[in-house]
């Protein structure tokens, strides 16, 4: 018992000087992943998410006023997201926060739209797309929830789609189509909802696969894959565990179409896993780094800030994390004209974005529209195939798919 | 009695009775002085001495103080040992979520609630202590970390499955307890009452057969100790305790999520009693604290570090971690007793001054 006055001397004495300063003019929070399970995508993501609020405060901040932000690993552990939010919370007060994944994102719908703090995920679950709840599928209403890209599940159907035509071209009657991911809350996001369309679009349903999302050796995985006979699988985790899978499976033997969701396949992943990862379809969310879209130009000044040279060759992630900040950007400079920004401002002012492209980056972002009931940004998906012969590599578009905004579909 | 009317113990024993001799405060002023700290610790938050940050680690103190003293009756006081002790904590946080939310009980008695569903899930995981001892058990409890764990991820109706669930906030007459400044007193409250608890427990019959059991199994037995019945008794206690801090743990947070228990986590419990002293109940607290307050105090030393040679700024990461490791090398190597013991050190150090020996 005695112990509690110790603990308490003790702590006031270590700890004096340790509480967080109060922020001046805008801050926005920036929860990463660089050292967790999901890292191989969070570090470019995380990076373009930096760069951009460096590059935007470089050049004329908010109206003038320049955006305080800090950047959090997490290691893609919801508890210390939590326990980051209420800190900043607690703190410096955020205006919005620059997310990361599915399960810390889910974990804080309620808490940012009981606070009001717009929070822009690295996670696009369909969850995440009804701000009113009116959704039949038991998503919470998530009114302060935003981001920039198609959901998980509008890329698994474009995936769908694109398996369905290459089926009937390929002549096989009756595809089967399998989702592969950990039992965690991202690769879960489109499990039903993507389910449910292939069964519509004509595909048998193979039981669900799980692979960790840390890499490991996924040969049984393999097996079982091999042996459920599937023509189509769906890819729900990262790059990093990808790139075991796609090697395991090669080893094995499997002849499946893998279709990567957007942060399954990148450059980086596609370089790792070499020859396994020939012919894997899956979906991008925005330019990649060598297109010649005229806001390419603006992408390459941001990489600079992190990268002078000028050298480094950007992953896909890179480009929308940078997508994410202008859009908040741009509304933030649009509720600082209404009078101040703050959560209910900026949230009115993604509302009123229709078609929206930040000036800077045409040809980069996809447009985006939000409305007060409907947050899915874009339903549009480009759908890249990955290939490697002979020890080189490229990623090139095959295609892309609008998907409709059906109504049942929101918060799916 | 002599030994109450003055301040300091008399030199000698002059105990005449089992009462004196099992006495929690040898002095009034050693009781004084808790009751004091316990005012203090109410105060505190009320001055604005604390920031938020340094309440939240004293929240933290709490509720893995809780937890890491039910280890402490398993391992220190029965001699048992727990590789699952993290999964009863996350336990006790799912079950008092799941209560308030699915059978609408109130946060204030979903809590103990849920430290006797810990207790009886507990009870259930001791029971191979019935029949093993030593790794072999250690080794059986590490099952119960791994059915835990994977059951916290699939119960869809009980845990929310991979996603998790929300937990509500603690309220009291209605009056919600969502900052860290009334929960403090929450967890201050329950800290209290386990630790009394605790304490007394081990004045008990009950207490001092976990002891017999612990320092002489055979001995025990002879004399007509239950072994199997005090052995799984000390699981569900200690399950109890867990259950307890992670419910606190849970409502405090907010929301409760499967990977907050994972194997790591029952190794720093064993790291705190260990470091704290086995068998000491104020060592638990002391190694807690210890715990959680080294990780920050040397990422702060890490970061002055940083500001005063930038070069080192990308290593300090690695600083942090091997720094974290190396300190409680260095502690296990030159306070192997744990804190509990440096503490009795430095009091008979004062007692005796100038004439130590």
């Amino acid at each position: 018992m005695k112990g509690t006055t110790v603990t308490a001397a003790a702590a006031a004495a270590v700890l004096l000087a340790v509480g967080p300063a109060a922020a001046q003019g805008i801050f926005v929070g920036h929860l990463a992943d660089y050292t967790g399970a999901t890292s191989d995508v969070g570090k470019p993501y995380g990076e373009g998410v930096a760069d951009a609020l460096a590059y935007v405060n470089q050049h004329g901040g908010i109206n003038g006023k320049k955006i305080e932000f800090e950047t959090v690993d997490y290691s893609y552990e919801i508890p210390r997201a939590i326990a980051t939010y209420k800190k900043w919370l607690g703190g410096q007060k955020p205006a919005a926060i620059q997310g990361w994944g599915t399960g810390d994102t889910e974990a804080l719908v309620t808490f940012v739209a009981k606070d009001e703090i717009p929070y822009f995920s690295a996670s696009y679950s369909g969850h995440l797309t009804d701000p009113t709840g009116k959704n039949k599928h038991g998503a919470k209403p998530a009114p302060y929830n935003f981001f920039y890209g198609p959901s998980y599940t509008d890329g698994c159907r474009a995936l769908v789609q694109w398996a369905a035509a290459d089926a009937k071209q390929k002549g096989i009657a009756s595809p089967k189509f399998v989702h592969m991911g950990d039992n965690h809350p991202y690769p879960n996001a489109p499990k039903a909802a993507c389910g449910e369309y292939a069964k519509e679009m004509g595909f048998g349903i193979v039981p669900p696969i799980q692979y960790s999302l840390k890499p490991g050796d996924f040969k049984a995985q393999c097996l079982s894959l091999k042996e459920s006979g599937a023509n189509y699988a769906f890819l729900a985790n990262t790059g990093g565990s990808t790139i075991s899978l796609l090697k395991s499976c090669e080893t094995v033997g499997v002849d499946v179409q893998f279709m990567g969701n957007v942060w399954a396949m990148d450059e980086n992943a596609l370089k790792a896993a070499g020859d396994a990862a020939n012919g894997t379809v899956f979906v991008v969310g925005a330019a990649a780094w060598d297109s010649d879209a005229p806001g390419m130009k603006t992408v390459r000044e941001i990489s600079k800030i992190s990268d002078p040279s000028g050298n480094q060759y950007r992953a896909v992630h890179y480009m929308r994390g940078i997508c994410s900040v202008f859009y908040m950007r741009d509304a933030m400079v649009a509720a600082d004209k209404a009078g101040g920004v703050n959560g209910p401002n900026v949230k009115k002012a993604m509302e009123s974005m229709k078609d929206h492209v930040p000036a800077e980056l045409q040809g980069v972002c996809i447009p985006s529209t939000w409305t007060a009931e409907d947050h899915r940004g874009t339903t549009k998906v480009f759908i890249y195939r990955a290939n490697s012969k002979d020890g080189k590599q490229s990623i090139e578009k095959i295609g892309e798919a609008e998907i409709e905004r059906k109504p049942e579909w929101l918060g799916w | 009695m002599a030994s109450t009317s003055s301040a300091m113990i008399p030199c000698g024993q002059f105990k005449t009775s089992y009462r004196t001799d099992t006495t929690i405060f040898p002095t009034p002023v050693s009781r004084w002085l808790v009751i004091a700290g316990i005012v203090l610790l109410c105060v505190a938050p009320l001055t604005g001495w604390l920031s938020k940050y340094q309440l939240n680690l004293l929240i933290q103190i709490g509720y893995y103080g809780i937890a890491a003293l039910g280890l402490n009756i398993l391992v220190g006081f029965t001699g048992q040992i727990s590789l699952g002790h993290a999964a009863f904590f996350g336990f006790g946080a799912f079950a008092s979520a799941w209560l308030s939310n699915d059978w609408g009980v109130p946060v204030f008695w979903s809590i103990p609630l849920a430290g006797v569903m810990t207790t009886l899930v507990g009870l259930l995981f001791g029971i191979p202590a019935a029949r093993i001892k030593g790794l072999y058990l250690a080794i059986a409890t590490f099952a119960a970390q791994f059915i835990l764990e994977d059951f916290f991820a699939r119960a869809n109706w009980f845990t929310g499955g991979s996603s998790g669930t929300l937990a509500q906030s603690f309220s009291l007459f209605g009056w919600a307890i969502d900052d860290d400044r009334s929960y403090f007193y929450v967890v201050l409250a329950w800290l209290v009452l386990m630790y009394v608890l605790g304490t007394n427990l081990l004045r008990t019959r009950d207490g001092r057969a976990f002891v017999a059991v612990r320092d002489h199994y055979l001995s025990a037995e002879v004399m007509g100790v239950g072994l199997t019945w005090y052995r799984v008794l000390s699981f569900g206690i200690s399950a109890f305790y867990a259950g307890i801090g992670g419910a606190l743990f849970g409502h405090y947070l907010g929301f409760v999520s499967a990977e907050a228990f994972t194997l790591l986590l029952s190794i720093q419990f064993l790291g705190m009693i260990i470091i704290g002293g086995l068998g000491s109940v104020m060592g638990t607290l002391l190694g807690t604290a210890f715990m959680v307050l080294l990780p920050e105090t040397i990422g702060f030393l890490s970061q002055s570090l940083g500001d005063v040679f930038p070069a080192l700024t990308t290593g300090l990461a690695f600083v942090k971690e091997g720094a974290i490791g190396l300190v409680i090398v260095l502690f296990l190597i030159f306070e192997p007793e744990g804190l509990a013991h440096r503490w009795h050190l430095i009091k008979a150090y004062w007692k005796l001054y100038p004439f130590s020996y």
